[in-house]
């Protein structure tokens, strides 16, 4: 019983040194890890980018539309007349749009549209093509509209009844 | 935003009213298009005015008459006029977008869309070109 007792008292406190070896070598990792974390590995980390602003998809959009039409005015210089107002509308709403988001204003004339018309492309097809992007460009300016906040909610309005009209004289 | 919702009304109730002295003036499809209009107004101003009674809001009567803002004397006058009724229209819908929320900024938006489009048919009727503005209802 004694010698039991012994080594059971002997035993224990050797696996409690451990125990508390091993505590104490925790305790100072953790420690280490906090002071890396709160002084200097992540100091220089740059903040998170900010959320993109809820009106740059309208922006894109708005060049989007813009190009569709200078191309189309390229491959069919007699839609000129009808399509030209069209197309700088669309830049005018993507110039104000950049004031509002306080984004770089995009480039105010044309840029070398990439996606320029194939030939055997009628200008009925082309005109179709527009009417189509126009009508989904006003159903998504007229959702941004009703999500819009107060102080962007008439220029947002704006841009899709514009856009409706749009629809007025591409056919 | 009733005060913004009022005006509309306000200026549905003049363009009901305008649409009298233009459409007796216009000949052939331009008579079909005004009365068109001129039943889309009375359709705004009626559900404006359930909108705004719903509010317990003082509904604005229709005046008398209005001042036209140039005499209507031919067809030229009259499609000058319906041109302008629009673009007024469309910029009293305009101005209330920012005192609206849900489900009324989508009527006030319907509101200022509908009087743009219409602005728009009238110019190309009229022959004006560009058909188009690049921000229909604000104050160019």
């Amino acid at each position: 019983m004694r010698s039991t007792d012994t080594n059971q008292d002997t035993g224990l406190p050797g696996r409690s040194r451990r125990e508390l070896l091993r505590s104490v070598a925790l305790v100072a990792l953790v420690g280490a890890t906090g002071a890396l974390t709160g002084c200097g590995l992540f100091e220089g980390e740059p903040e998170p980018p900010p959320a993109p602003d809820p009106l740059e998809p309208m922006m894109a959009g708005a060049l989007d539309l813009a190009a569709r039409y200078e191309a189309a005015i390229a491959a069919f210089p007699e839609l000129a007349d009808r399509l030209r107002p069209v197309a700088e509308a669309h830049r005018a709403h993507a110039t104000e749009l950049a004031r509002v988001i306080g984004a770089t204003p995009p480039p105010a004339t044309a840029a070398p549209s990439p996606a320029s018309i194939g030939g055997g492309t009628s200008d009925a097809d082309v005109l179709r093509e527009l009417r189509k992007a126009e009508q989904e460009g006003r159903d998504a300016a007229k959702k941004a509209c009703t999500e819009a906040p107060a102080d962007r909610a008439a220029l947002v309005g704006s841009i899709a009844a514009a856009r409706a009209t749009h629809l007025e004289v591409v056919r | 935003m009733s005060e913004e919702l009022a005006a509309a009304l306000a200026a549905e109730h003049a363009a009901v009213y305008a649409y009298g002295p233009i459409g007796v003036r216009l000949k052939g499809k331009a008579v079909d298009q005004a009365r068109d209009a001129e039943a889309a107004h009375r359709s705004r101003r009626d559900s404006l005015v359930l909108l705004l009674t719903a509010k317990g809001v003082d509904v604005p009567p229709a005046a008398a008459a209005y001042a036209l803002p140039f005499p209507v004397t031919d067809e030229a006058s009259a499609l000058r006029l319906a041109v302008e009724v629009e673009e007024r229209t469309a910029g009293v819908w305009r101005a209330a977008l920012p005192a609206t929320e849900g489900p009324e900024r989508t009527r006030v938006l319907d509101g200022l869309t509908d009087a743009a489009v219409r602005a728009t048919r009238w110019r190309r009727r009229a022959g004006i070109t560009p058909a188009t503005v690049p921000f229909p209802g604000r104050a160019t």
